[in-house]
């Protein structure tokens, strides 16, 4: 898309978002005012209603006091500017001025690092002396200074700060389209439009994956997706999939990708027209094979058409069809799914397979996943123990008859610092038990925690046959004089839903409140895309309604008045 | 051509099309700043397949002379 189609669309598609604006501001040492729209209109295709605004030029340090509450912010701090023209200047310095400079940008990093502590989410680009000397053979002054600043950046990097490393950037594009001289010795403009639109590119997965809109699941076809020819027809050992032959190598490799992912929490199932007893003896006994029974969370081997088979895949796993990526090598099956389920994002093998490998790699980006915690590793069990308590339930009449049988227990944590990555990935994650989407970043949950305003539950559940983990949270905002207490998030993992957990954690929070002599609770509801289900929450708990339009409302609980629900089949448990 | 040089200059200026004349300049559009000017530099530049050199980029401040000095360029360009 050109610039100017872009800068329009951009000022067009504003006015379709909702929801809370994505504040990102960001502070540069040189101009990059074009980044502007290229990165709101990359995002807010994507649904994320964000807006960009810049700091002063070559403010870095100044600004780092003032944007602390921003969404994102991001640091173009341009080597060749922290000084006026250090790519000469420095090799022409001794070592007393080189390390002088070192240690004076490094304690301005120190500040403006400190400075951001509890912003959600800080993006740094890493020094890069690349532009100025790809030809060099020899390391000099400039690169060195890059190296020794990337080495402190690397030391200082917590949870709320990502580096971004803009070689491979300018590497995709090549150093000639990422750069316009034109305008740098007048202006102190450095970047192309082409760099900043493969910038945006390159950022994007991050930005996704903070705001819950990652893919969670990666669904493959198999004969000629998995393995190299028809198990049908080639038989178990006229497959191929290992380096022992010419074509089986790539798909020793796209299976080792695969694994790699299956062990980042990624959900890797399979959906293909094949009889499931040969598939399945080739999963549990093939010594080609990489992937195994225990890495993969749902398999749909049969002969109905793909449609139907993806849609049950995304019931059962219960996540949305839109986060799911599914790979084939047919024209006809891949046509078909992005004719029929346009939601999911459709991968094709390409012909030449010695591409298949990269085609992967290059879109696992959607994939990405900027919190990964302990759940994400037990993750593929649990969809496992799951599909065993659906079959169980056909054989109860009633629901509750049902709950009674699974034997569940509730353990509830109020301010535990080890469950801050889980709660900040819940926040990002959970789009349909949600009352007000509101997505936090480790930093985030970390400062609710330490902050006396703020209480944050959380709970995990088992039942008898197994644990389902950490799945629910609720931050509430305090105000001990005024006895009040906000609900600012309240939200449940999709695993657990149906069990009416939620009644049993809300008399937990509303006994621990009371026991704060807390009288009245404010709640929220804000209406998004995904989160139906719980618009009558508030109303089922007791609560009153004192605002409602269209995309919120706003309840009022005097503590006094509420019915709890003491659910004789949920054991809650306070801690561990 | 002139109305698709208007249409950049519209889209990088954030104003309507029917706002941009012979005289529009940097005096008679707010927006249009030192950065925008490199903005729209730039996008005309990706619009009309050409490369502006630091005078023509300096002279290039009213639509008239933005119109001349882009004309003269792809005319220059059909004949190499």
């Amino acid at each position: 898309m050109k610039y100017t189609e872009l800068l329009k669309a951009n000022k067009e598609i504003q006015h379709t978002l909702h929801g809370n604006e994505y504040k990102i501001v960001v502070l540069a040492n040189i101009i990059v005012s074009p980044i502007k729209e290229i990165l709101e209109y990359t995002l807010r295709v994507q649904g994320i209603k964000a807006y960009v605004k810049f700091g002063d030029y070559d403010n870095i340090v100044q600004d780092s006091k003032i944007f602390k509450d921003s969404n994102l912010i991001i640091i173009f701090w341009e080597l060749s500017n922290i000084i006026d023209g250090l790519q000469y200047k420095a090799n022409l310095f001794d070592e007393v001025e080189v390390e002088s400079l070192i240690s004076k940008v490094k304690s301005e990093i120190d500040f403006v690092i400190s400075n951001f502590k509890e912003t959600s989410l800080v993006l740094i680009n890493k020094f890069s002396s690349l532009i100025f000397n790809y030809q060099n053979l020899k390391q000099n002054n400039f690169d060195s200074i890059a190296k020794e600043l990337n080495r402190h950046l690397e030391q200082k990097t917590s949870l709320n700060i990502i580096l971004i490393d803009i070689d491979k950037v300018i590497a995709k594009i090549s150093v000639e389209k990422s750069v316009d001289l034109r305008y740098y010795y007048s202006s102190k403009a450095l970047y192309t439009i082409e760099f900043f639109k493969e910038y945006s590119y390159f950022i994007k997965p991050i930005i996704l994956s903070s705001n819950g809109k990652s893919k969670k699941a990666l669904i493959f076809d198999c004969d000629n997706t998995l393995w190299k020819g028809i198990l049908g027809e080639d038989g178990y050992d006229g497959i191929e999939m290992s380096n022992k032959t010419r074509d089986g190598i790539i798909f020793e490799e796209v299976q080792s990708i695969a694994l790699d992912l299956s062990k980042k929490g990624i959900l890797i199932g399979i959906c293909s027209k094949n009889n499931p007893k040969d598939v399945d003896e080739l999963i549990d006994n093939h010594p080609d094979m990489k992937i195994k029974e225990e890495n993969i969370a749902i398999k749909k081997v049969n002969w109905n058409d793909k449609v139907a088979n993806l849609k049950a895949i995304a019931k059962e796993l219960n996540i949305g069809i839109d986060s799911m990526v599914f790979i084939d090598d047919t024209d006809f099956e891949v046509n078909y799914i992005k004719k029929y389920l346009p939601q999911v994002t459709v991968l094709q093998v390409p012909s030449k397979l010695y591409e298949y490998p990269r085609v992967l790699r290059e879109n696992l980006g959607i994939l990405y996943n900027i919190s990964e915690s302990d759940e994400d590793l037990k993750r593929i069990q649990m969809y496992k123990e799951q599909r065993q308590r659906e079959s169980l339930k056909n054989n109860f009449e009633t629901l509750e008859d049902y709950l009674k049988s699974l034997d569940l227990k509730l353990n509830i944590f109020v301010n535990d610092n080890e469950l801050i990555p889980r709660i900040a990935q819940m926040t990002q994650k959970t789009n349909q038990f949600n009352l007000t989407t509101k997505r936090y970043t480790e930093i985030d949950i970390k400062h609710f925690i330490e902050s006396d305003d703020w209480k944050v539950f959380a709970f995990d559940v088992e039942d008898r046959f197994g644990k389902y983990g950490v799945t629910g949270f609720a931050g509430v905002k305090i105000n001990m004089n005024e006895q009040k207490a906000e609900i600012d998030t309240f939200l449940m993992s999709c695993r657990v839903i149906g069990r009416n957990i939620e009644f049993a954690f809300f008399d937990f929070i509303i006994s621990y409140l009371n026991n704060l002599h807390i009288s009245s609770i404010y709640g929220e509801y804000i209406k998004t895309l995904k989160n139906e289900q719980v618009k009558e929450f508030y109303e089922s708990l007791g609560f009153k309604t004192i605002f409602n339009s269209d995309d919120r409302k706003n309840y009022e609980l005097k503590v006094a008045d509420y019915k709890p629900k003491n659910l004789a089949y949920i054991r809650v448990q306070y801690g561990k | 051509m002139e109305n698709r040089i208007k249409q950049v200059m519209a889209a990088v200026f954030e104003v309507d099309v029917s706002e941009i004349d012979d005289n529009s300049s940097p005096d008679t559009i707010d927006q249009w700043d030192s950065l925008k000017h490199m903005n729209l530099i730039l996008a005309l530049e990706e619009e009309f397949e050409v490369r502006f050199d630091d005078e023509d980029i300096m002279n290039m401040i009213t639509f008239e002379s933005i119109f001349s000095i882009l004309k003269n360029k792809m005319e220059k360009n059909k004949e190499t």
